[in-house]
């Protein structure tokens, strides 16, 4: 057991280290260091100018806004399994099933609606999802609106947000 | 009383008052701004009134127009007498100017054979007062604590009263010993005592011949002003705000304020006492006075190359990236500043020259007052951003560590000080 034991060296007992300036005077240099970079050149600093400017960096996994899948033929992807409102967390996917009319499936929502201010985000719905039809993937990470009801959004709200990546149709209906 | 001694008493007065009360919003600005920069953010640089933003300084007015807007809110167990309430932070304000009053901005300028004060309270005890004065502050402060009838409040308060007086002692013996060295108690005189030299090369300041009371006087200061790394009177993880918790709207925006012009006095006391108050190292007032034509050519030389330097740095840096698509205005407004500053340039060296070729006594001791203030805001501008620096850098203390270091250290240290000091100044003077 003994020579497991690391002995870590007591640091703050010398008389430089007590005297507390001389370690001051070397964090006074830093920051100076940085005052003086950035003041000469405020254009190098790595913010971003935020409204004006929009974030270049995000990527694929990155989980915005909610969007519906469409078929090769653009109809909706969704079967209204209702899969994903029974994962949600926070219960706030609601959706009313409907008879398909033109034969490529047997149900689809007549009314699919994500109230975006309970949402919380988390992506449970994409992973419940058996057809694929529900997508993250579109890369929005801000929504605003001037009433409650503006962040509701309705299902052809959902189908008109486009996918920031590839692979714009579902993959499960090919 | 001559008509000259009576200008001079109010535009001293008046330049104090811009000093201290205009100081606020650019030190705000200024610790926001440089705080964002330390930290390689921006800070606040977007508010404008009609494009033009002076690097954010507008921000600070945004500011003031805020808080004067704000809901007035007082705590339910004050039913009458909100007065005393709205008194607190009335009385720490106007104790820090008031301890700012006694700053001598230039020397004394003669007029006629008359010798004037440049200073807006013109007494001869300037430590005195300032001493008396700036203890005062922390009454308004617990007065606040106190009457907030919040458990917050009092202790940031009854903290604020004990560092105050672990404080007041290391402060009061190095100022002791300081004036052991120079002989005097008035501010001026000090300044004067500054101007020699030291060993016949160096500037005979007191950070040079008094070092130890030098630093003990500038975190004493630190201290008494309530800022970080000694700032224990607030402390969001452990008090809230302290003993402003229960202030809203403008009665808090007196403590915010009042905090500011109690840094600015503390600088300015700093330079006054140690770094040569207005006069530039090696320079006395009346080498100014004599080689007048000299300093006005070097002044005539040295002007338009560090405007020239500014206008520069400011068309590098007022600009948007070329990233972002609208301007905002900006080159409008760095167009619009390069001709004021070329312009304020051009009529700083008309008069210097004219002043050259047409000397006049009244004209000569004018400009040279007018080049001593200079000197002093700009020393007073670099102390106040030491002071930002070192809020931005340091640590905070734990409060037993702060009672620590003013009772274990500071005061023996302060003591053996005045000791020292007095051994010499008795055998220089036997």
């Amino acid at each position: 057991m003994r020579n497991k034991i690391k002995v870590i060296p007591r640091q703050g007992n010398t008389l430089r280290e007590k005297l507390y300036l001389p370690a001051i005077y070397q964090g006074m240099k830093i920051t100076f260091k940085h005052l003086i970079d950035n003041v000469s050149d405020s254009n190098s600093v790595d913010t971003l100018e935020y409204p004006e400017e929009q974030p270049q960096d995000i990527t694929s996994r990155y989980r915005g806004l909610h969007r519906l899948t469409h078929r090769e033929d653009d109809s909706i992807a969704c079967v209204a399994c209702f899969m994903c409102a029974t994962a949600c967390p926070s219960k706030c996917i609601f959706i009313e099933a409907t008879e398909r009319e033109d034969g490529a499936d047997e149900k689809m929502p007549a009314l699919f609606a994500i109230d975006t201010l309970e949402c919380v985000f988390c992506g449970f719905c994409v992973e419940a999802c058996p057809c694929d039809a529900i997508r993250m993937d579109t890369g929005i990470f801000s929504l605003t609106g001037n009433a409650r009801e503006d962040f509701v959004l309705g299902k052809e709200q959902l189908l008109a947000h486009r996918g920031a990546f590839k692979e714009e149709i579902s993959r499960a209906r090919k | 009383m001559s008509t000259a001694s009576i200008i001079v008493a109010i535009a001293s007065f008046a330049l104090g008052a811009l000093l201290a009360l205009l100081m606020i919003p650019i030190l705000v600005w200024l610790e926001r701004r440089g705080a964002g920069l330390i930290q390689d953010r921006l800070g606040p640089n977007r508010t404008n009134i009609g494009g033009f933003r002076l690097g954010g300084v507008v921000q600070s007015f945004a500011d003031v127009v805020k808080l004067l807007l704000k809901e007035e809110y007082y705590p339910k167990h004050i039913t009458k007498g909100k007065w005393l309430m709205m008194l607190a932070p009335v009385i720490t304000f106007v104790a820090a100017l008031l301890a700012f009053m006694v700053i001598p901005f230039a020397d004394n300028i003669v007029i006629a054979g008359e010798s004037l004060r440049v200073q807006p309270l013109p007494v001869e005890y300037g430590i005195l007062w300032f001493l008396a004065i700036g203890s005062v502050g922390v009454i308004g402060v617990f007065f606040g604590g106190w009457l907030s009838h919040n458990k917050y409040a009092l202790l940031g308060s009854s903290r604020a009263g004990s560092m105050m007086i672990s404080y007041e002692l290391p402060l009061g013996l190095s100022i002791l010993s300081l004036v052991l060295t120079y002989n005097t108690i008035d501010f001026n005189a000090m300044v004067t005592w500054q101007s020699q030299t030291f060993f016949n090369f160096l500037p005979a300041w007191g950070m040079i011949i008094q070092p130890l009371a030098g630093i003990i006087l500038i975190i004493s200061l630190f201290a008494e002003t309530n800022r970080a790394p000694f700032s224990v009177a607030e402390g969001e993880s452990e008090i809230v705000a302290g003993f402003f918790t229960e202030y809203t709207a403008m009665k808090f925006a007196m403590y915010f304020m009042g905090e500011y012009v109690a840094m600015n006095t503390a600088s300015a006391v700093i330079i006054t006492m140690l770094f040569g108050g207005y006069q530039l190292p090696w320079v006395t007032t009346a080498t100014l006075l004599e080689n007048f034509n000299h300093f006005a050519w070097a002044v005539v030389i040295i002007l338009p190359i560090i405007i020239i330097f500014f206008i520069r740095w400011m068309r590098k840096n007022n600009r948007v990236r070329s990233t972002v698509s609208t301007d905002g205005g900006r080159s409008f407004e760095t167009k619009v500043l390069t001709i004021a500053l070329v312009l304020m340039t051009l009529c700083v060296e008309a008069i210097l020259i004219y002043l050259i070729y047409m000397p006049s006594i009244l004209g000569t001791s004018i400009a040279v007052t007018l080049f001593q203030i200079a000197t002093f805001v700009v020393k007073l501008m670099l102390f106040n951003l030491f002071f930002i620096l070192v809020r931005w850098t340091l640590p905070r203390f734990r409060y037993d560590q702060v009672q620590n270091l003013g009772w274990r250290y500071l005061l023996p240290l302060s003591l053996f000080n005045i000791f020292v000091t007095s051994l010499i100044v008795v055998g220089v003077n036997l």
